[in-house]
């Protein structure tokens, strides 16, 4: 039985949402994974793609076998049937090593006086925090973590950066992220992390939605050794 | 080996298909062609699976140059295609020989054209089981990027084409400036005057607009005040922005969005909006998901059977398939004829 309430919205005619509460939390986004992988294999022939977020399931269906009622009914029965399987879903914890010399977190500063901090007690309260993965998107590599403790939960900027590096390691609120690829950006800035998480000629990130990354502060001369490693193919992500 | 070379690349050329799908849990954009229909209708012109790699091209196609015999249809918008510079057809299969070269005029109508190559279109190394490209991201097509002068591209050749002179599709005509939509996730959030202005009055495509989405101008609409999490994206989504502003996510967007969802374009008229004209305004009117469906299944119909309508007309007098090498044996006896003479 699931016991969060839910409910069906369309998205077009050819995908439609499920819909839980309205809140991060771990244990309502581990069901929206597990939900994801089951209907996936439970319905391969009629989805395309699914698409699990913090709160809500994006089921994709093809039109050309099923319809948004008929598809939505025999959901809806699969949910009410549905016993979670009390697997060890926490997923697995990368650790992800992070330079936080001044020249890369360009927000440390900042976040700091936010928090009435220093800037070592910043990045002992960062690197010290398990963050749960919600969500991967918007772009490749890109993974929504949480929760960031409030006392450093700085909101983001008002006016988004143009671009920001690849590796950047950032925070906006609650929310913790990693940039794979050069991007705009909102998110407050504190490392950047040598490690690659996105090549367009191995593109799945090494992570996904229910794994959870945990941050590793390195020295300048770590990034650079560790950057040279990975540039060869010859750096792996540990798992704790 | 490769037989196609880009002498000039036009603007915005990329390899397509249906796109990358089922790997939006991952972050990894759909892309694929921004015109389904066209893309689709070119490769049934040519004998192709609807999955095979087309050349998307927009405003002005490129020229190319053919070291292989095969046959190509162009279809989607109006791009005066001209083959050894004499006008050719849209929505109609020809036969190439080597070292025809292929070129365009810039767009009359529409926004995005594409080119079908015969047996199974442009052959690059799939990346995730799709040839389509997102330069955004570099990923797919060739090298993740537009193409550029100089690129040499690799088909199959092609000999035979079967019913080739049946292979002739009927233009779609714009027939008039409504886009119908399905109420989006967050449409209850919006104000009655949102709603509103977004059914009755006009919008019109900005400058703003490219594979990742569309930007429309027209009144700005009351935004809710609720922040909400990001969510799955959907294609044909119409995001409001927080200055009010509609944008409609097409092939290349984002997987997740974060702005309220207002409506998604129904499926069937996607192809009519990524075509519409700068400067035209274009209203939006509801439909309902029962009617949306029809008219898609239709769509589909309507491609399935001219498939079907062309297997059938192969059997009919006179029979068997045109084949090339009939042309050049006749070529070849007329030349004959000539130096006898």
């Amino acid at each position: 039985m699931i016991t969060y309430k839910y409910n069906f919205i369309p998205a077009g005619e050819q995908a439609l949402h499920i819909v839980f509460p309205e809140q991060i939390n771990i244990s309502e986004n581990q069901l929206i994974q597990e939900l994801a992988s089951q209907l996936r294999d439970s319905y391969e022939d009629e989805i395309t793609d699914i698409a699990p977020a913090y709160r809500t399931l994006t089921v994709y269906f093809d039109i050309r076998k099923t319809n948004y009622f008929k598809f939505s009914n025999k959901l809806k029965k699969f949910l009410v049937n549905y016993t979670l399987e009390k697997k060890n879903t926490y997923g697995r914890t990368f650790e992800i090593p992070v330079c936080y010399d001044l020249e890369f977190g360009i927000d440390l500063a900042d976040v700091a006086s936010f928090g009435k901090l220093s800037i070592p007690e910043l990045i002992e309260i960062h690197s010290s925090t398990r963050y749960f993965i919600y969500m991967m998107g918007f772009l490749p590599g890109f993974a929504f973590m949480g929760n960031v403790p409030d006392q450093i939960a700085m909101a983001r900027l008002e006016v988004p950066r143009s671009s920001i590096a690849p590796g950047s390691v950032a925070i906006a609120g609650k929310q913790a992220g990693i940039y794979p690829v050069a991007s705009p950006g909102g998110w407050r800035i504190l490392g950047r992390t040598p490690v690659t998480l996105y090549t367009p000629d191995n593109p799945l990130p090494p992570f996904q939605a229910g794994d959870s990354i945990k941050f590793k502060q390195i020295t300048r001369a770590d990034y650079e050794a560790i950057k040279e490693l990975d540039a060869h193919g010859e750096y792996q992500l540990k798992v704790l | 080996m490769t037989n196609i070379e880009i002498i000039n690349p036009g603007l915005a050329t990329t390899i397509q298909d249906l796109g990358r799908i089922g790997h939006q849990a991952q972050g990894i954009p759909v892309s694929g062609a921004i015109d389904q229909y066209a893309h689709r209708l070119a490769n049934l012109l040519v004998n192709n699976s609807e999955k095979a790699a087309t050349l998307e091209f927009s405003i002005l196609g490129p020229t190319i140059k053919f070291f292989a015999d095969t046959f190509i249809a162009v279809t989607g918008a109006d791009s005066s295609p001209m083959l050894n510079k004499l006008k050719i057809n849209l929505n109609t299969t020809y036969s190439i020989t080597k070292g025809d070269v292929l070129h365009f005029s810039p767009m009359s109508k529409g926004r995005f054209g594409y080119i079908s190559f015969a047996n199974n279109g442009i052959q690059v190394a799939p990346v995730l089981d799709s040839r389509s490209t997102n330069t955004r991201v570099k990923l797919g097509g060739y090298h993740g990027r537009l193409l550029i002068a100089g690129d040499n591209l690799k088909i199959n050749e092609c000999y035979t084409m079967p019913s080739l002179t049946n292979r002739i599709a009927e233009e779609q005509t714009l027939t008039n400036n409504i886009i119908h939509f399905i109420k989006g996730p967050q449409w209850s959030l919006f104000s009655e005057n949102a709603k509103k202005a977004f059914q009755n009055e006009a919008f019109k495509i900005s400058a703003q607009a490219d594979r990742m989405g569309f930007r429309l101008d027209g009144p700005t609409l009351e935004i809710p005040q609720k922040n909400m999490l990001s969510e799955g994206t959907v294609l044909g989504n119409v995001q409001i922005t927080r200055a009010g502003q509609p944008i409609v996510l097409l092939a290349d967007r984002q997987t997740a969005g974060g702005y309220p969802v207002i409506a998604t374009i129904a499926a069937t008229d996607l192809s009519k909006f990524v075509q519409f004209a700068y400067n035209t305004p274009l209203f939006f009117k509801e439909i309902s998901i029962e009617d949306a469906t029809t008219k898609l299944r239709e769509k589909y119909h309507f491609l399935d059977n001219f498939a079907d309508t062309i297997f059938k007309k192969r059997y009919q007098y006179p029979i068997g398939p045109i084949r090339k090498a009939s042309k050049k044996i006749e070529k070849l006896l007329t030349n004959n004829q000539r130096s006898v003479m």
